[in-house]
């Protein structure tokens, strides 16, 4: 089996850079890092350099901490790294990115959604209304 | 910190001025015995060193040099205004989220004056953070030793006043500088309450010779409360420190009755207190009276 060192590992996969959340904490309480890694390396090993970190459950002043370290993301993003998903939204949240084209595709369907519910329940409650006052009539 | 007298112009002369700064380090005094008294520590058995005498006046040159780093003051700056700045409003991700994000910029080099700290509300606004929030979240990213994430429940009121009958403002003050901002509310008003409370039951002894006894001259100055420090200093013999005392005065109010008086007679040292016992202060018969003593203390200390 040959056995490469890691530079030439990179060269051989052809290494992309990847700024993405490697999962930390414990039992039902997860916490993320925001880091530069390879690729093709599992989703918590090792990593390039942490960026920043985000903490997904609210605390005492119902706030989420997120933080990043713009000048080393920048760097990295100078460097050719791509962001993930969550990445990408997180920074647009922050204004460091325009905003995600999913967020705003999120935000629509909530509100379609909520118009539809209200929508069926005032549609709802008229019938209802509307059948109370006939068994009131025939009563 | 406010001023009732609106004739005098009090912006030309700051905190920060050389003048000022000698004054009252002039005053301050330098009580070696009282800055390096012993401190809560680990007990260790003490040193012994045999010297020469000239080695003794090094060991105390040094000990001066050290002195006047430990009786370094702290800034007085003017209370910080809130910041109530939008970046943008985005109302359609409004019922997006229930909790507000806030962002933090972990840059190592960035001075934490200049940090961004950005809020995305959970109707959509991005706006920047408030001091508190602002200083919460500094405190998480980079600890501050002796600085906690809520401040200690002893800068409460009824806390506050416990403290004062234990004589411990000192202990106080250096428990402030090291919570808060020296430009927060909070700080000025734990500082403004100690300082009326040392003021009003004339224990100017316990900061004599700390750090704060600077911005307390400075407070009692610029409210223009200065009869019971003169009073004190005259009761203990100082009357050099007295004369910059009302120096100091005539600097930050120059257009006050008694520094239109001691311009005019171009009074110096003592004649100076009795301008200033004469016009401005309530308790100038205190004073004169004081200052009779003590001539004709010198009087009999010559004879």
């Amino acid at each position: 089996m040959v056995h490469l060192s890691s530079a030439l590992l990179r060269r051989y996969h052809g290494g992309l850079v990847i700024i993405r959340l490697a999962l930390g904490g414990c039992t039902n309480r997860p916490f993320y890092r925001i880091v530069a890694a390879f690729n093709k390396r599992a989703r918590d090993s090792k990593y390039i350099e942490q960026l920043g970190t985000y903490d997904p459950l609210p605390n005492i002043y119902n706030e989420k901490l997120v933080s990043f370290n713009y000048d080393r993301i920048k760097y990295w993003i100078g460097c050719g790294a791509h962001t993930t998903k969550p990445v990408a939204k997180l920074l647009g949240l922050a204004g460091f990115f325009p905003l995600h084209p999913m967020t705003v595709t999120a935000a629509e369907r909530l509100r379609k959604l909520a118009a539809q519910k209200e929508q069926e329940a005032s549609g709802s409650g008229t019938e209802e209304g509307q059948g109370k006052e006939e068994q009131r009539q025939e009563a | 910190m406010r001023i009732c007298g609106g004739d005098d112009d009090i912006a030309t002369v700051q905190f920060s001025d050389e003048k000022v700064q000698d004054i009252l380090i002039r005053i301050t005094g330098m009580d070696l015995q009282k800055i390096f008294r012993p401190v809560k520590e680990e007990l260790k058995p003490p040193t012994y060193k045999l010297m020469t005498d000239q080695q003794l006046g090094e060991a105390r040159q040094k000990a001066i040099e050290e002195a006047k780093l430990k009786l370094k003051m702290p800034p007085v700056l003017p209370e910080r205004k809130p910041i109530n700045d939008i970046l943008s409003q985005d109302k359609f991700l409004a019922g997006m989220e229930t909790a507000k994000y806030v962002f933090t910029d972990i840059t190592f080099q960035t001075p934490h004056r200049e940090r961004f700290v950005v809020v995305r509300e959970p109707d959509g606004t991005l706006r920047k953070a408030s001091w508190e929030e602002r200083e919460r979240m500094i405190q998480v990213y980079f600890p501050k030793p002796g600085r906690k994430l809520t401040p200690s429940p002893i800068f409460q009121e009824g806390n506050l006043k416990v403290v004062y009958q234990q004589d411990r403002h000192e202990d106080l003050l250096d428990l402030c500088i090291a919570q808060f901002e020296p430009d927060s509310s909070e700080y000025h008003k734990v500082h403004r309450l100690a300082y009326e409370d040392i003021d009003k039951r004339a224990k100017y002894e316990l900061l004599r010779s700390s750090r704060h006894f600077g911005s307390l001259v400075w407070h009692l100055v610029m409210v223009r409360r200065v009869d019971g420090l003169l009073v004190d200093m005259l009761q203990r013999e100082l009357i050099n420190e007295a004369v910059s005392l009302v120096t100091l005065f005539h600097m930050v109010h120059p257009r006050s009755e008694s520094a239109k008086e001691a311009g005019r007679l171009e009074a110096k040292g003592v004649e100076l207190l009795k301008v200033y016992a004469s016009t401005e202060s309530q308790r100038g018969g205190y004073i004169e009276l004081a200052l009779q003593a003590h001539q004709q203390m010198l009087q009999e200390n010559a004879l």
